[in-house]
């Protein structure tokens, strides 16, 4: 029954601990931080986005803010706050435009 | 106790029995305590019942929510350790029952 | 809001190789062309974050390690102490500190998610969040420990605390012999982020 989040006591698929840490980029910082405002105006839980964050097909794949960022937008979707095309469509153009597109 | 529990069923002290529930969802119990004994250490007052708002609900009725510990040696098969090594985890009513 | 202090987080990013950078930013200018947050808001909350660190909890132990009446508050009631040294801690989450004794010596983890006390310490390091420590810490504290170069004696009992829900856990470490007389801010820097989660502990001051 327990998830793929639920990771307690599975010592044997986990090795040492990695201590390095990565330096924190911007996007990461909006991830927080979106999360953060979306839940102090009331459009949203934590639990709601741990439920989020736990349905992640690619949960071991991801990284924590790319788990964050991912359910973000799983719920922003699912609450009917924006369609999965606008973000697509804006996601693409940002793409782009950095490309130098 | 950090906020009010009033309607707290357990008290410090007391044994208590973690039930597998099989909930499907989200829950905040981990699995390595589903059928496990522990001890009531303290009652941390009512929080809102995360099983309801994960899903868009209000969270009522709260919960009461309880600092349980565990021996590890109940825990952990060739747990390696002194056996007055504990584990503490929070956890809320539903999620407890009375222990001989 | 780069490291170099005058970056943007809304301008054209360096090496963001996650495609979530772009989704996540598409997603926070749409929501603020709708009105339903501002980029205020959103600078504001990093600004918040960025502010916070471990240095909060460093003072808290070093308050706490000279003056008994203040200990007993943290240990009592940690968010009345955070705002006696001026930290914001209120909001819906609580906060307990566990005390590190000749009895005892705590251990901070969350295995479902990664729980810290983030309004107090700021952004927990990754080694916190990795799986391996999520799934270790609670089977195998010791050995866990041990490879932070914590060696806990045999004899002294290891409490592991699992952060799983609306409580954030820190750790009060012992204070080292060997600093009677130190000031308070001397005897913070003693204290590291590991210190506060568990797997160190505060060092004598090396011998002058």
């Amino acid at each position: 029954m327990s998830g793929v989040h639920d990771m307690g006591g599975r010592r044997e698929e986990f090795g040492p601990v990695d201590k390095s840490q990565h330096e924190l980029e911007d996007w990461e910082r909006i991830a927080d931080a979106v999360n953060y405002v979306l839940n102090a105006k009331g459009h949203k839980t934590t639990d709601e986005m741990r439920r989020a964050i736990e349905g992640l097909e690619a949960y071991r794949e991801m990284s924590y803010y790319e788990r964050w960022a991912a359910a973000a937008e799983k719920l922003v979707v699912e609450k009917g706050l924006l369609t999965q095309g606008e973000i697509d469509e804006r996601a693409a153009a940002l793409e782009k435009r950095w490309s130098g597109g | 106790m950090i906020r009010p529990a009033p309607a707290a069923r357990f008290r410090p002290g007391d044994a208590v029995r973690v039930p597998d529930l099989r909930k499907r969802g989200h829950v905040r119990t981990p699995d390595y305590v589903k059928g496990k004994r522990g001890r009531v250490t303290g009652v941390l007052g009512e929080f809102p019942d995360p099983e309801s708002l994960a899903y868009g609900g209000a969270g009522l009725p709260e919960k009461p929510l309880y600092r349980v510990s565990f021996r590890q040696a109940d825990l952990w098969d060739g747990y390696e350790g002194a056996p007055g090594d504990t584990l503490h985890v929070d956890i809320y009513e539903h999620w407890l029952e009375p222990a001989e | 809001m780069g490291e170099n202090g005058h970056g943007h987080p809304h301008e054209e990013p360096k090496q963001e190789r996650s495609p979530w950078a772009a989704r996540i930013r598409a997603v926070e200018e749409l929501l603020a062309e709708k009105g339903l947050l501002t980029h205020g808001e959103v600078e504001a909350q990093v600004r918040y974050m960025e502010a916070r660190s471990y240095e909060n909890g460093a003072r808290l132990v070093a308050r706490a390690w000279t003056d008994p009446g203040f200990k007993a508050l943290l240990l009592e009631d940690t968010k009345a102490a955070c705002s006696e040294l001026g930290i914001d801690a209120s909001g819906s989450v609580e906060f307990v500190t566990v005390e590190n004794t000749p009895e005892v010596h705590n251990l901070i983890v969350c295995t479902l998610c990664s729980c810290y006390p983030r309004a107090i310490l700021g952004r927990p390091p990754d080694w916190y969040k990795s799986p391996a420590y999520r799934s270790r810490a609670v089977a195998e504290p010791r050995a866990v420990m041990r490879e932070f170069g914590l060696e806990i004696p045999a004899d002294l009992p290891v409490a592991v605390h699992d952060s799983s829900a609306d409580v954030r856990y820190l750790v009060l470490p012992m204070r080292p012999r060997g600093t009677q007389g130190m000031s308070e801010e001397e005897l913070a820097e003693l204290v590291t982020r590991d210190c506060l989660i568990g797997t160190a502990v505060p060092r004598e001051p090396a011998r002058v």
